[in-house]
């Protein structure tokens, strides 16, 4: 009870209005701070996460250019490199396995068989799931300071890994046009697997910082993990490699069908068999739902560790 | 039934550090840990049964020997910490200083780290990218704004972190020893723009070990130890009791 403010509502208190027009006088001539924080409220799993990714767009856009600038910033070649990257690992693997396999599984030259692979696996799985997983800890030195929800972190992480790909798609383009290879209409339709991928490696790459939070080792584990599932899919190898009875290993993988969707979309021109598009969105939204879900219920307990 | 709702109410807060005794820094040390049955959690009370508020317009002191709990009670504040029970509610915008270079990255420049630390305490980025050359200025480094603040001294980004930190006048604001870092003339400019925004209703809570800072600034103090409130009150009976115990 009793006054401790100071401010207009004094005077104004002692004019009689009626209390509806009191209460809107004073809500608009006081302006009292709205509550900002309150340690109470209850936290609502997914409702939260999707809600502030929603309010904090202009700083999710600042931090993925400065995720997308800052890697190589110290470097000569500075943003070059992302698109030199792939570009490198496609000429090292062709050189390699365009030795090893003289048959030609599909009618496009090898390398645009291997820049896809490498652009949607490594480039957009692999490093955006590691980047977001150690979103959390790289942005330590802000989340222990300042108050910003931590799936903002990993969802930047996962959108520069994106960026990456995206930008490496107009090498391949351009591979395929000075190789002859007609690029099919179904390219407008990239952008479907991509946000997929993108639900995927936010999701994945959340559940991942949780656990590196606790312990650091975590991330080295992963990495390895990492590197094999570039190999347990046909990244750079055809299906055809390997033997008819053991193909449903790779085919139980989801990634197995980003990589079919991706393919058929990009320069096959035709769709992927639905049970690859029906993997693909089932495993994103299950690895997203569950991704977040385990983020939000433990981000008070990692917090404390940052 | 006009009451003034407080900026900062603080009721009755605990939080506890989980320590694992034998603490296992990698997932595989805590798997094995975890078969021999040797996870033993303590708690560690940091903070215990807290309780104030703090008003508008208020220079706020929070003093105490180390490890008194000053800093988690800053972090509670600030939102970054969640109490275990009781509960902090705070009215308003917050502009938390809880590290001389809190919320900076050391490879952005100085232009750079006003844009973004603004954004992160909520401001516009187009806003932020009008107010650099103000900021600077401010500061006493626009010669500096192209220059990533790996290369500025502490004082210097101490400087640079007040002023962004000040530059809209944020409802509440947290300063942790930052005062301890900079020089006489920054002690004497970022004072004189605390009590400027004090004047416009801006709730100021100060965490130091400097008793004279607690005397010279604050309207209110208390004095925390292990957690617990020892004595609360006006500043000088706050640091007379604190002295007297010392």
């Amino acid at each position: 009870m009793g006054f401790d403010g100071e401010g207009i509502g004094h005077g104004l208190s002692t004019i009689r209005l009626p209390p509806r027009v009191a209460n809107l006088v004073k809500f608009i001539v006081n302006s009292e701070p709205k509550v900002e924080y309150d340690s109470a409220r209850p936290i609502r799993p997914l409702i939260d996460e999707f809600t502030s990714l929603w309010t904090h767009q202009q700083l999710i856009r600042l931090l993925t250019v400065r995720d997308l600038t800052l890697r190589y910033k110290r470097s000569v070649l500075g943003v070059w490199w992302t698109l030199l990257n792939p570009l490198l690992t496609a000429a090292v693997m062709w050189l390699v396995f365009s030795q090893i396999f003289n048959r030609v599984s599909e009618d496009v030259p090898f390398i645009i068989y291997l820049l896809s692979g490498i652009l949607l696996i490594s480039t957009f799985f692999a490093q955006g799931v590691l980047a977001a997983g150690s979103s959390l800890l790289s942005g330590g030195n802000i989340l222990s300071k300042i108050r910003v929800p931590g799936e903002v972190f990993a969802f930047t992480a996962g959108l520069a890994a994106m960026v990456n790909f995206l930008i490496g798609l107009i090498p391949l383009l351009i591979i395929m046009v000075l190789t002859g290879t007609p690029i099919p209409w179904t390219v407008l339709l990239v952008p479907i697997p991509t946000f997929a991928m993108l639900c995927l490696v936010t999701g994945a790459g959340m559940l991942l910082a949780a656990a590196a939070v606790h312990f650091y080792d975590v991330l080295d584990f992963t990495r390895v993990l990492l590197q094999l599932s570039i190999w347990l899919v046909p990244t750079f190898y055809p299906l055809e490699m390997i033997p008819e009875k053991l193909q449903f290993i790779i085919k139980i993988n989801p990634l197995f069908s980003y990589l079919e969707v991706f393919r058929g979309f990009v320069y096959r021109g035709e769709f992927a068999p639905t049970w690859n598009f029906v993997y693909m969105i089932g495993s994103a939204l299950f690895f997203l739902t569950v991704g977040v879900w385990v983020f939000s219920k433990s981000w008070r307990q990692m917090v404390v560790k940052l | 039934m006009t009451s003034h709702p407080r900026p900062i109410e603080v009721t009755d807060v605990r939080l506890a550090y989980q320590l694992a005794r034998n603490r296992a820094g990698t997932a595989k040390e805590h798997l094995i840990n975890l078969m021999r049955r040797q996870v033993v959690y303590d708690k560690l009370w940091a903070l215990d049964g807290v309780t104030f508020d703090v008003r508008r317009g208020e220079v706020f002191g929070i003093m105490g020997p180390n490890g008194a709990g000053k800093s988690t009670l800053l972090k509670c504040i600030a939102g970054v910490l969640h109490p275990t029970t009781g509960r902090v509610i705070v009215r308003g915008s917050v502009a938390p200083m809880i590290e001389v270079s809190g919320g900076m990255n050391p490879d952005l420049t100085g232009s750079e780290n006003i844009v973004l630390l603004g954004t992160l305490l909520g401001q516009p980025p187009a806003q932020m990218r009008q107010r650099v050359d103000e900021i600077a200025e401010w500061a006493g480094l626009p010669h500096m704004m192209d220059v990533p603040i790996r290369a500025y001294s502490t004082g210097m980004r101490a400087r640079l972190g007040f002023a962004i930190n000040t530059d809209r006048k944020p409802d509440v604001l947290l300063i942790d020893e930052v005062f301890s870092v900079g020089d006489e003339a920054f002690k004497i400019k970022s004072l004189e723009r605390i009590k400027y925004l004090m004047s416009g209703g801006t709730s100021v809570v100060i965490v130091t070990h400097a008793l004279k800072t607690i005397t010279d600034l604050c309207d209110r103090a208390i004095w925390l130890d292990q957690g617990h409130i020892k004595e609360q009150g006006p500043p000088e009976d706050v640091v007379a009791a604190y002295r007297g115990s010392i």
